[in-house]
């Protein structure tokens, strides 16, 4: 297992006042990271609509990470719920 | 020499964002046409009176996302082109400025086409979140443009 800390934005801010959660992941990708987050969601925060974490992407300080890609090393990213600037 | 592109986060705390600077930026004695796009907070959103937005950025990614755009809007309009990104951070009232985007080229075909690619992918393509507020109290995160592509939806199923 390892852990995870996600950087929370946009709706999933409003989750925790720190502004990021904790995660145990099973796998190395960046979809066990996905699983892993859509199950803390349903048993933490029971009343949050998990199904935007269909629509949300990852990514650390560089770029965006696609699903079969690696979880970065240093263990942090960022959860980017659907882009509304401007 | 003077670098040819520029793009910024502003904290609204810290400052407003100047479309003057923008077009100074952009302005050069060969170039004939400059155009700017102003993204300004407006009071009434799908019915409803609104108080203020507050941007909420991942700013490391979106000034590389920046970069990027930049980079990409002039492969595609350039060389002979100059081009300006600035968007503002925090809490914003009812006519503060979100956003600027200018172009500068030696025609206005090239600065007008320029400046709508670059405006349209800032909002499609960085990762930046409004929430608007409402005079009743509510506040609500707008609906976006989702970042996933479709390795990720396939790896859902």
């Amino acid at each position: 297992m390892k852990q995870v800390t996600v950087q929370l934005f946009g709706a999933f801010s409003d989750l925790d006042p720190r502004r990021e959660v904790t995660v145990e992941v099973a796998g190395p990708r960046i979809a066990d990271l996905r699983l892993a987050l859509r199950q803390l969601l349903a048993a933490r925060w029971p009343g949050f609509g998990v199904e935007l974490l269909d629509y949300s992407a990852f990514a650390d300080t560089q770029q965006v990470l696609r699903d079969h890609e690696a979880l970065p090393a240093d263990g942090r990213v960022a959860i980017l719920p659907p882009v509304s600037g401007g | 020499m003077q670098p040819q592109d520029s793009w910024k986060v502003v904290e609204r705390a810290d400052a407003g964002l100047d479309a003057a600077e923008g077009i100074a930026f952009v302005s050069d004695p060969g170039f004939g046409g400059i155009d700017v796009f102003i993204g300004k907070v407006r009071d009434l959103n799908q019915g409803r009176r609104v108080r203020g937005i507050t941007y909420d950025l991942f700013e490391p990614l979106v000034l590389g996302e920046f970069e990027r755009l930049v980079a990409e809007t002039r492969a595609a309009f350039g060389p002979r082109i100059r081009l300006y990104v600035a968007h503002a951070k925090g809490r914003l009232a009812v006519g503060d400025v979100a956003v600027v985007v200018a172009a500068g080229a030696p025609h206005r075909d090239e600065a007008f086409r320029a400046c709508r690619a670059l405006i349209e992918a800032v909002k499609h393509r960085s990762p930046i979140w409004k929430q608007e507020h409402y005079e009743d109290g509510d506040s609500v995160w707008s609906e976006g443009c989702s970042l996933c592509h479709t390795d990720d939806q396939e790896a859902l199923r």
